[in-house]
């Protein structure tokens, strides 16, 4: 098999995996989020069929929901539901808006083996297993968000700064650009990088540079919203990550409410939910980029990785930089160090058997972890962290926020009456809505704003909202759960009923 | 890179590898089974009388809610200063393989409470029964049935309005104990004005309590223990909430002891 067929075999296997696995993957809060804005998308792109220039006049309808991420992922959601599920009728809905993720995921797995293939062949396909084998990283390869795409395309704008004609490049970032803001941070890498290679690649990379300007005409053809207005909206969407919220976050026994953050602490919290062979192996890989570095032996492509690894980490150690959602804001850090990561892996064990062995010891654990988590990857932890009691007893949040909620769903289908309201806690409307259009919850099941107006609780725990759970006791007048999702005996979501009804203890 | 150097990173790499799965694959054998759990609840059942309570350990051990129904659960964070108010005899139903494990033992024993009786285990459960040698309740002057999370743990105490105060009747006894917090997330508001109680007892002031804004977990439950002057057996307690921002929630807990 050619080096290209090995990259594409592993991506399509990647994107496979993900499609046969997310079935129980529930949604986290923005997925229900982005779910309305992919059928916005759709209804738009219904319209654009029937009669475009009312579609082209009415773009501000259609795509203001959730202004704050450009169009692209959200315009192959919305598609893919349209031609598949809509048209189709062959694949059930969230299979279909999480398609295009899985697409992004398999790109990713693509490219990294590419840089890995640089170094070996073992290499190039240690690289995205490095990547994928962990609870964490699995779990958010299933989502229909952002999160994987941008850390696909920062290794594909990597790859393409490399390798790729200065069209090939602009379009490139242009998607990056087009996913996330995340992106804006590439240029500059990029260019530092270019100021660093040695003289000739320095002016042809200097040459390429240019070629970004052009990015932008990805990012307004595939976001509507700025065809109307742009600089409103853009103006809009820059502000919105400038002036984030920040949302309570608990570490080492503290819910960190609003900066300063810990400087270490997204280093720390990679090192406690990855696989620990694994964090050992990426921590190394960091090390030997760094060593590299400063020994001026980093070739052009060891050089970038560093650099886009760096880049998608740096944000983070500023300590001002939100920092909820667990890893999967920096996920490109993971990603560009596995390459070097992989490369270290066949330099310690040269001969077949020995790299058996090496790859055995790291990848296993992993693989145990996705076999024993999923699909409630956020609440993932590794061996360093004591898994999932030992975080628990370390003080570390326990999930984000409402997915692990599918665990309690078939109970709640069983147990219900007709027309029983459920108070959701973390799952948002937008999320309980998706559960009943997918069928996975049953459709009179309704949705209660609060414990006191509701038969049925399902408490996601969280440390702050712990008041949620006496504010229930009260309510019911039992403090005995009915049922519940603990993994490793740690409390995930409890569910509670009120005595008397169906289900109640 | 040295061969030697090489061989023994390819062999610590082997050695973390192998000792990473051996922990996952034993985790579970650390933890109980349901099993265990109901055979614990079905000990709990035959020995536990009124007055009795459960502290699960760690805190987070709340799946024994799901089996334990002889005796509250309480899930305080602090064994060594939480008031287990009314609580004579406490058992400690704990999972002591866990990782990171610390036993409550110390803060149990440095607070005065003594062990009744020998472990027991159920699998991966272990109970203890401790005698809090507690002063003994005089009166429960808030006599709440509901409960509120102030910093994190769920107390016995009663929601007033700040502006507000409550009145109760009750025997004086040596000690009056008051408990004080803002309810959940807003304990946290930045810029807030304390909330103070000021207590007086048959009419004299008896004391005051000031709960500030919480800027650290674990400081948002605040204490008043003070002795109380001889006199009437029974005494008419007032306590008054005042504060300049009133839109808080407000939970109090307060009772009397004697000796």
């Amino acid at each position: 098999m050619s080096d290209k067929g090995l990259a594409r075999t592993l991506g399509l296997a990647t994107a496979a995996i993900l499609a046969l696995t997310q079935a129980p993957v529930g949604f986290v809060r923005d997925e229900g989020y982005y779910f309305t804005a992919a059928q916005n998308v759709e209804a738009w792109l219904r319209l654009l069929l029937q009669s475009p220039l009312q579609a082209i006049a009415q773009t501000e309808r259609y795509w203001s929901y959730n202004f704050e991420h450009p169009g692209l992922t959200k315009l192959l959601f919305g598609a893919s539901h349209l031609v598949f599920t809509t048209w189709l009728g062959v694949l059930p809905d969230s299979l279909a808006w999480r398609l295009p993720a899985f697409a992004f995921a398999g790109l990713l797995s693509y490219w990294l083996c590419l840089l890995g293939l640089a170094r070996s062949r073992a290499a190039g396909v240690l690289a995205p297993l490095l990547f994928w084998c962990a609870a964490r990283t699995f779990f958010h390869g299933h989502l229909a968000c952002f999160d994987i795409p941008i850390c696909a395309m920062w290794a594909g704008v990597g790859v393409a700064w490399l390798r790729a004609p200065g069209p090939r490049l602009s379009a490139a970032y242009g998607v990056a650009l087009a996913v996330k803001h995340n992106a804006w941070f590439l240029p500059p890498v990029l260019a530092v990088h270019a100021l660093l290679l040695p003289r000739e690649q320095r002016i042809a990379a200097l040459r390429k540079l240019p070629w970004l300007l052009l990015s932008p005409l990805v990012l307004f053809a595939t976001w509507p919203l700025l065809w109307h207005d742009p600089l409103r909206h853009l103006r809009d969407w820059v502000a919105f990550h400038l002036h984030h919220v920040h949302y309570a976050w608990w570490y080492f026994g503290q819910v960190l409410r609003g900066p300063p953050f810990p400087v270490e602490y997204p280093l720390v919290l990679d090192a406690l939910v990855l696989p620990l062979p694994a964090a050992t192996l990426l921590m190394a890989a960091g090390v030997s980029l760094l060593w590299g570095f400063l020994r001026r032996r980093l070739d052009a492509q060891r050089l970038l990785e560093l650099g886009l690894a760096g880049a998608a980490l740096l944000p983070f150690l500023l300590t001002t930089t939100p920092i909820f959602g667990g890893i999967k804001h920096w996920l490109g850090f993971i990603a560009l160090l596995a390459p070097e990561a992989a490369a270290l892996l066949t330099r310690l064990a040269p001969e077949r058997r020995q790299l058996a062995a090496a790859a055995a010891a790291t990848l296993l654990p992993g693989l145990w972890q996705i076999a024993r988590v999923h699909p409630y990857g956020t609440s993932a932890f590794g061996e360093l962290a004591g898994g999932i009691p030992g975080a628990a007893t370390l003080g570390m949040q326990r999930q984000y926020w409402s997915n692990n909620v599918t665990a309690v769903l078939p109970w709640l289908n069983r147990h219900c009456p007709p027309g029983a309201r459920v108070y959701f806690h973390e799952v948002n409307a937008e999320s309980y809505r998706a559960y009943v259009r997918t069928g996975q919850l049953r459709a009179d099941i309704r949705y209660a704003p609060d414990p006191e107006q509701s038969d049925y609780a399902a408490l996601q725990w969280h440390r702050e909202f712990r008041d949620r759970e006496p504010e229930t006791w009260n309510a019911y007048g039992t403090r005995r759960p009915a049922t519940g999702l603990y993994l490793d005996e740690v409390p995930q979501v409890v569910v509670y009923a009120r005595p008397g009804l169906p289900g109640a203890p | 890179m040295s061969p030697h150097l090489s061989r023994s990173l390819f062999v610590a790499l082997l050695a973390l590898g192998a000792g990473s799965l051996l922990f996952d694959l034993t985790l579970p054998l650390r933890l109980p089974s349901d099993a265990d759990w109901a055979e614990a609840a079905g000990a709990l059942r035959a020995s536990a009388r009124p007055g009795d309570a459960v502290q699960i350990w760690p805190v987070w051990a709340e799946r024994s809610r799901l089996f334990v129904d002889a005796a509250p659960v309480l899930a305080e964070e602090d064994p060594a200063r939480a008031d287990y108010l009314g609580v004579a005899r406490l058992w400690v139903l704990s999972l002591p393989r866990t990782p990171f494990f610390a036993s409550p033992e110390g803060p149990l024993r440095a607070r005065g409470a003594v062990p009744l009786g020998a472990e027991q285990r159920f699998g991966a459960l272990s109970l203890q029964a401790w005698d809090l040698r507690a002063p003994p309740l005089a009166a429960d002057l808030t006599r709440s049935l509901e409960e509120h999370e102030v910093d994190y743990v769920a107390r016995r105490c009663v929601r007033i309005p700040i502006g507000g105060r409550l009145e109760a009747r009750g025997a004086a006894g040596t000690s009056l104990h008051v408990r004080a917090g803002v309810i959940g997330e807003r304990a946290y508001d930045a810029n807030r004005p304390p909330v103070v109680v000021q207590i007086f007892a048959d009419g004299a002031p008896a004391g005051s309590l000031e709960v500030p804004r919480t800027v650290r977990d674990g400081t948002g439950w605040r204490r008043l223990d003070v002795p109380l002057p001889p006199g009437a057996a029974e005494r008419d307690f007032v306590f008054a909430i005042s504060s300049a921002d009133r839109g808080r929630p407000f939970c109090l807990q307060a009772w009397t002891t004697a000796g």
